[in-house]
């Protein structure tokens, strides 16, 4: 194979080179979801001529993936994401190795596969795993690719990186919620330039060029262009190491227990049972059951007291991500029997139609 | 003046993107009090920042006219 043929364009660039292009196929760049991001990040970082890739995500192409995702054809609809991502790899650029995990990222998982790379890429949609990803890059000591999306504008940072500020020294509200795109909306262009650019910080480091987004936080709007940059700095407020992050993501894993949307369907007028909805009272659909009550997830510490700890109570948010960290926090207040409603009011919109409204 | 930019969520609150307010003598505090009640953030969370630079979320300072303001909430989607 005529390797230098293949990046010669790329190669002829004096910040690269012969040198920069050893760098890239020596660099293993780990890139966590395998959705509208990655659809930009992964074409670009194997073109470019990195190494190794691993991809992890545990999810299926749907249909309502394709306009942004768009990687993927219409005939792989029912396939794994990370299996037919790795396929177009595979065809773009034969030379490189990629590594197909389908698994979802857990505190179980995270820090043996971290390991294993260089440069870890947040290409997903929530919150919870995002503090997951920089949990795990701080315990071994990886840099995190920050990118994410709210409607036409996007997020980009590197945290974590030559031992500048990470993730929650930006955000340290880590109960905090912001819509994804199946709850938001989103068009395909955002979600491709905000990869892009985290592609473009994942070059710059392995190369050693240019200024890396360290301690910076760029918020790009699509509609208009503008472009901020925000500085910001390490804060010592927190400690994570393995025992914490251990200690930390066991819980949430071992002990939050789900229940079916379709199992809810018999208890909904069971009087001995609360549904309690941890979003914000502007999210929708709203769910109307006849022994229901709303805290959103933020003020659920201060107002805990208003629920029965010993009642049965199934918790609810969107899409089933909040719910569970709802689940924790009321177990932590001796909460006997709470349970969280996988996939939230999405799927339990489907099952009840005549109880939602917008 | 001081102008206070707002993204993401927090611009669908205030529903705009950037607004000027006449003020002297107003400390960082007071003015994200004032927009509290304004516009009920109530659960939304977000990082303050004044002339690009993201600052602890109790610090106090006395604004000075023509400091930037900016709220800035994480975003979720990928």
């Amino acid at each position: 194979m005529n390797t230098s043929e293949r990046y010669n364009r790329q190669i002829i660039l004096p910040e690269i080179g012969e040198v920069g292009q050893y760098k890239l196929l020596k660099a293993k760049v780990l890139v966590i979801g395998a959705g509208g991001l990655a659809s930009s990040i992964l074409p670009y970082l194997a073109a470019a001529g990195v190494g190794e890739i691993g991809i992890v995500d545990d999810d299926v192409i749907e249909i309502s993936n394709l306009h942004r995702q768009v990687i993927y054809k219409s005939s792989a609809v029912g396939k794994y994401k990370v299996d037919e991502s790795k396929l177009m790899i595979s065809e773009l650029n034969p030379l490189i190795k990629v590594n197909a995990i389908s698994e979802k990222l857990s505190g179980k998982n995270a820090i043996s596969l971290f390991k294993k790379y260089d440069i870890i890429v947040d290409a997903t949609d929530n919150i919870f795993i995002k503090y997951l990803i920089n949990d795990a890059c701080l315990v071994t000591d990886k840099p995190m690719v920050y990118g994410s999306i709210f409607r036409f504008q996007g997020q980009v940072s590197v945290f974590n990186y030559q031992n500048g500020p990470t993730y929650r020294c930006l955000f340290p509200d880590e109960n905090t919620q912001s819509l994804n795109c199946e709850d938001a909306g989103v068009i395909g262009i955002s979600v491709g330039i905000i990869g892009m650019l985290q592609a473009n910080e994942v070059i710059k480091m392995i190369l050693g060029i240019g200024e890396v987004m360290n301690g910076k936080i760029l918020v790009y709007n699509i509609l208009n262009n503008e472009q901020q940059k925000y500085d910001f700095e390490k804060s010592t407020n927190f400690v994570m190491d393995k025992e914490v992050f251990e200690e930390k993501y066991k819980e949430v894993e071992n002990q939050v227990e789900e229940i079916s949307a379709s199992a809810i369907l018999n208890e909904i007028d069971n009087h001995e049972v609360l549904f309690l909805d941890v979003r914000n009272n502007d999210e929708v659909p709203k769910i109307n059951f006849k022994n229901g009550i709303q805290i959103p997830l933020m003020n659920l510490e201060n107002e805990f007291k208003k629920l029965n700890p010993n009642q049965t109570i199934y918790v609810y948010c969107q899409s089933g991500i909040r719910s569970k960290i709802a689940v924790e926090l009321l177990q932590k207040k001796e909460f006997k029997n709470v349970k969280s409603i996988a996939g939230g009011a999405l799927a339990m919109k489907q099952l009840l139609k005549e109880k939602v409204s917008n | 003046m001081i102008e206070i930019k707002y993204f993401g969520a927090v611009a669908e609150k205030t529903k705009c993107e950037f607004e000027k307010i006449v003020s002297s003598e107003i400390s960082l505090q007071e003015l994200l009090q004032d927009l509290e009640e304004k516009y009920h953030f109530n659960s939304l969370s977000f990082s303050v920042a004044v002339n690009q630079k993201i600052v602890p979320k109790a610090t106090d300072f006395t604004l000075k006219t023509s400091d930037i303001v900016a709220l800035l909430p994480p975003f979720a989607g990928g």
